[in-house]
């Protein structure tokens, strides 16, 4: 309301629309020159400042020279306004030619447009609001063409063919492109787009707002629908990890955002089927505001899940069906496999293997070499299994997930075997922990190795950084933050936790951090502190240092029962592999289809040495409800030798899984699955406020103006005023605006107060 | 006459060693020097040889050892036996041990910081309620026990009257060759009966009702073994006297492979 008065006065004063003075170009049209208009301007300057200044000491003896100042500012200004008018000010603003432009209007016929307010749906409204005599206007200055918008713009021959509010989705960015690419040889002086705003493709990208500053096209929105519901609560979107590893631990960052119940309580869940994992109270902040809230929950047995993220629905709400959304989650069961090398026979061997027991979704390998020639191997399928000592192809060492490098010194590994451990994190993608100990890190010369920039800290060049004495745990900021170290799903709960564990056996300098490096947890022994767990990502892996191998003290001496040192362990080893890929990875960029069945499938494809493998046959096989069944060729993207891709559409709403398989001849090289879930009542139950901020941005950004539906009677005056399409130049004077009258009508006024109050009238 | 006699025994016990002679052909050893004044002694380790300090059965008199310095039957061969053993720990495998012994008890929390203990003439002994807990969530957290030293039936009722104590209902299996505690360092498959220093002299390999062999274990819920028990057998003489000529060899070597393994097993599982 306030921008329109706004408008209205601006008109008032100024005659013309702003539109005008921000396209046109200001000119003066006598036919003096320029420059004796700036020599008088000066002179009259100078002329009434000498004036006054002479004048001073003969007027009353009490003017002082700020007042004197004040004066001269204000006769200055009325004598050079006057003088700036006998030069005839005007501004040229280029203007559509009747008749000989294309005015584009686009009404939304989406879903969302079929929303009834004030006892008539959106659409409705829009086409009244043409029927208004703002189409018939503008069908008497040009020509206007007439598109349903909604996933793509269709040209229609009159209003009758639109108002089935039926289309699932919208996409004002496609819909803008087509128009464009579809009128690249007509004249078209401007857009006018009837919507809600509500655009399923999440925005209008930067190349189609390109495309419409190149060609001058500015685009006028007039926005339907109620711009906040009150009151309701909204969830705008839960963000958890695609993929998971079976009973591993979750979290999601759950944001929405409510009108009318500020500061009231209410429930926050996660839901598989009519199971909950996880609820905890939460608090609603202001109105409007997006609010963002942790849920931890464990991810349960393996399978392909659709998880519910809800608030429980309050008093009076208007819809309770954008209370929940819903998420899909691959919780996978296959057996991750960790080589554990270890050095020397130590208690903290025997812990890790103790925690790692109860978690089915890990095994651990380990070889530990007990006297100088003999290797203890435990937790080997194969009799044949590392028998040889430590892996040297990469075939052999990248069938497992992670590494985990007790007390080995460096001189342990051969060269080729280093460099294996290097690829075996960079191209691989595997993840590999160093402990400490008395042959780790400095102590078993890292430093000098070809592997020290695998670490992610730099390591002390003293020696005797292993030490035998008690140090205690302390987590910090980055480590309350990690699931790795969340003993407790309350932070505070955590927090507490972490500081009644007993003190560690032993500790050991790591060093320094490396930028980009995240310390988790830190050691206080005597009066120093040490980083204790620190991680990094690293090529397609990650590392990381636990620069101890005392941890064992947290299970032999917490009370019986205690899950501490297990919950640690776990967290860490799944953390280690969790995101170790296969030889077959398969995305999909939104694993949620909103109103839009369309699906981008990705591969990325490797041998068995986890090299790109090009020459690889690809198919995706769809299931879906209904007893939809399909597969899919993917076909290699060029430039990019392992990848492969693959479009597809999900016709029906409910939840897909997509299986991609890989073969070479008669080699399986790998399989992986995705699922997806069309989900087709967003347009109806979300976000059903007008989008009034993106409706305004595109105005904006286009050289547009955004209009509501009452203030449509003055479109047909300003949209001539483009430079679109074929224009003309014309001369608007400026000589007689209002707001000259008054400039100079007050600046006499208040010169001549000013007079009087001072004494010197 | 016969008190004077009775205090040189003890003094004699004073001198240190293990008096475990009796009989005909006893012998008094060499003065074994146990010197602890290097600093390797005092150096903190991965790995402690731990021997369990308990209280005695009131109803048992003597115990090898005497009282006074040592006192108790949980020091029978304490602490050659414990040294020897260790000097085999340190030249066969890459455990990093304290070259000294460590005595614990049931008293404090401070047995959680030996993963790995050691008890002998287990017959004779007896716990508080308190002290039977603690080794109850010792061995239940991740604590290994290998008792040694008791002989016949009736050593095995009143071993079992102390472990019922820690363990109501756990049942006591045998031990299998191809059980992997015989297997982690040395491939130990045919076992055989393994005499104290008694059979020096007497020449034979069983004491009291022993006649045979009894290696058994208790588990954990998940198959571990938690406690090993060495029945029927003296592994901790085998260890003291594996440097007297008069000992037979392959007791010694078969004991030290025992031991060997059941640290090892400790230490892996």
């Amino acid at each position: 309301m306030g921008l329109a008065v706004v408008r209205t006065m601006f008109e008032f004063f100024f005659r013309y629309p702003a539109r005008v003075f921000s396209q046109g170009d200001f000119v003066l049209l006598s036919g003096w020159p320029k420059w004796i208009l700036c020599i008088l301007l000066l002179g009259a300057a100078v002329a009434l400042g000498w004036r006054i200044y002479s004048r001073i000491g003969r007027t009353a003896h009490n003017l002082k020279y700020w007042q004197a100042a004040v004066i001269w500012l204000l006769e200055s200004m009325v004598v050079c306004l006057v003088l700036v008018l006998l030069w005839q000010p005007a501004i040229v603003v280029a203007e559509l030619k009747p008749q000989q432009n294309v005015i584009a209007v686009l009404i939304d016929d989406s879903r969302s447009m079929g929303i009834s307010e004030g006892g008539a749906t959106r659409v409705e409204q829009a086409k009244q609001a043409l029927q208004n005599n703002v189409l018939a206007e503008l069908q008497a200055k040009f020509q206007t063409r007439l598109y349903r918008l909604d996933r793509s713009v269709t040209r229609v021959n009159n209003l009758q063919e639109i108002g089935d509010a039926a289309a699932p989705a919208t996409h004002i960015g496609d819909g803008l492109n087509q128009l464009l690419a579809e009128t690249s040889d007509l004249p078209v002086g401007g857009v006018v787009l009837l919507s809600d705003g509500s655009d399923n493709s999440r925005g209008i990208d930067r190349d189609t707002i390109a495309a419409l500053r190149n060609r001058h096209i500015p685009v006028d929105t007039v926005g339907f629908g109620e711009e906040t519901v009150s009151p309701d609560v909204e969830m705008d979107d839960a963000v958890v990890a695609p993929r998971a590893v079976a009973d591993s631990r979750l979290s999601a960052e759950i944001r929405f955002h409510q009108h009318g119940y500020d500061g009231r309580k209410a429930t926050l869940s996660v839901r598989d089927g009519d199971k909950v994992l996880s609820s905890r109270e939460i608090t609603f902040a202001g109105a409007g505001k997006i609010q963002s809230e942790e849920l931890l929950f464990n991810a349960g047995a393996a399978g392909a899940k659709s998880l519910q993220f809800s608030t429980d629905p309050q008093p009076d709400e208007k819809n309770r069906l954008n209370n929940s959304v819903t998420r899909p989650v691959d919780v996978e069961s296959a057996q991750r496999r960790i080589l554990y090398v270890e050095g020397e026979p130590r208690w903290e061997y025997k812990f890790i293997r103790r925690a790692e027991d109860d978690d089915k979704t890990v095994q651990i390998v380990s070889m530990l070499r007990t006297t100088e020639n003999k290797i203890y191997r435990q937790g080997i399928d194969d009799p044949k299994e590392l028998a040889d000592g430590f892996p040297v192809r990469p075939e052999d060492l990248f069938t497992y997930s992670g590494i985990i490098i007790g007390s080995v010194e460096a001189g342990y590994f051969t060269p080729v075997q280093q460099d294996l451990l290097r690829e075996f994190v960079d191209r691989r993608g595997g993840g590999v922990l160093f402990l400490g100990g008395h042959s780790s890190l400095g102590d078993g010369v890292w430093t000098g190795s070809s592997l020290v920039d695998l670490l992610p800290v730099v390591l002390p060049t003293h020696k005797n950084t292993f030490h035998r004495a008690p140090a205690y745990a302390e987590l910090t900021a980055a480590g309350a933050d990690s699931l790795i170290c969340r003993l407790a799903d309350d932070p505070d709960a955590n927090a507490l936790r972490w500081k009644k564990l007993p003190y560690l056996m032993d500790y050991q300098e790591a060093g320094t951090p490396k930028p980009g490096a995240a310390v988790l947890a830190q050691m206080r022994a005597g009066s120093s502190k040490y980083p204790m767990l620190i991680t990094q990502n690293y090529g397609r892996g990650r590392t990381a240092v636990l620069a101890t191998s005392g941890t064992w003290r947290w299970q032999m001496s917490m009370p019986l029962g205690d899950t501490s040192h297990q919950m640690f362990w776990q967290q860490l080893l799944r953390w280690l592999v969790a995101d170790t890929p296969g030889r077959v990875v398969a995305t999909i960029p939104n694993r949620t289809l909103l109103d839009d069945g369309h699906v981008h499938f990705s591969a990325d494809v490797r041998d068995d040495e986890y090299q790109p493998a090009p020459d690889a046959k690809v198919e995706a096989h769809v299931i879906g409800p209904g007893g939809i069944s399909s597969t899919v060729e993917m076909v290699p993207v060029p430039d990019t030798p392992g990848s492969f891709q693959a479009d597809w559409t999900a016709d029906k709403a409910g939840s897909y899984v997509a299986e991609v398989t890989a073969g070479r001849g008669s080699e399986e090289l790998g399989r992986d699955v995705v699922t997806f879930l069309r989900s087709d009542d967003v347009a109806e139950n979300f976000h059903t406020e007008q989008n009034r901020d993106l409706l305004e941005r595109l105005a904006q950004q286009t050289g547009g103006r955004y209009w509501r539906p009452g203030d449509l009677g003055k479109l047909a005056e300003e949209i001539p005023y483009s430079q679109a399409g074929i224009t003309m130049r014309e001369t608007k004077e400026l000589w007689d605006l209002p707001i000259l009258f008054l400039l100079i009508l007050l600046a006499r006024s208040m010169e001549w107060l000013l007079r009087r109050r001072w004494g010197i009238v | 006459m016969v008190l004077v006699l009775g205090l040189a025994a003890g003094v004699v016990a004073f001198q240190g060693g293990s008096l475990g002679t009796q009989g005909p052909g006893s012998f008094f050893p060499p003065s074994y020097s146990y010197d602890d004044s290097q600093s390797a002694s005092k150096e903190p380790s991965e790995f402690y040889w731990s021997r369990l300090r308990y209280t005695s059965r009131v109803d048992m008199y003597g115990g090898y050892g005497g009282y006074g310095g040592y006192g108790g039957s949980w020091s029978r061969d304490y602490p050659k036996a414990d040294r020897q053993f260790l000097m085999a720990l340190k030249r066969l495998t890459r455990i990093e041990a304290r070259p000294t012994e460590q005595v614990v008890d049931l008293d404090s929390d401070d047995i959680f910081n030996y993963p790995w203990v050691y008890a002998v003439q287990v017959a004779n002994w007896t716990f508080t309620d308190a002290e039977a807990k603690r080794l109850h969530d010792y061995l239940m957290k991740g604590g290994f026990l290998m008792v040694d030293d008791f002989h016949g039936t009736a050593d095995w009722d009143r071993f079992m009257a102390g472990m019922r104590m820690v363990f109501p209902d756990r049942p006591v299996e045998d031990l299998a060759d191809e059980d992997e505690i015989f297997h982690g360092l040395y491939d130990i498959g045919a076992r055989f009966q393994i005499p104290g220093e008694q059979y020096v002299w007497s020449g034979r390999t069983y004491e009291k009702d022993g006649y045979v062999p009894k290696w058994r274990a208790i588990r954990d819920d998940k198959g571990r073994v938690m406690v090993a028990i060495c029945h029927n057998m003296h592994l901790g003489d085998a260890w003291e006297w594996a440097d007297d000529p008069r000992y037979p060899e392959p007791f010694a070597s078969m004991a030290f492979r025992v031991g060997l393994d059941y640290i090892m097993y400790g230490m892996t599982h």
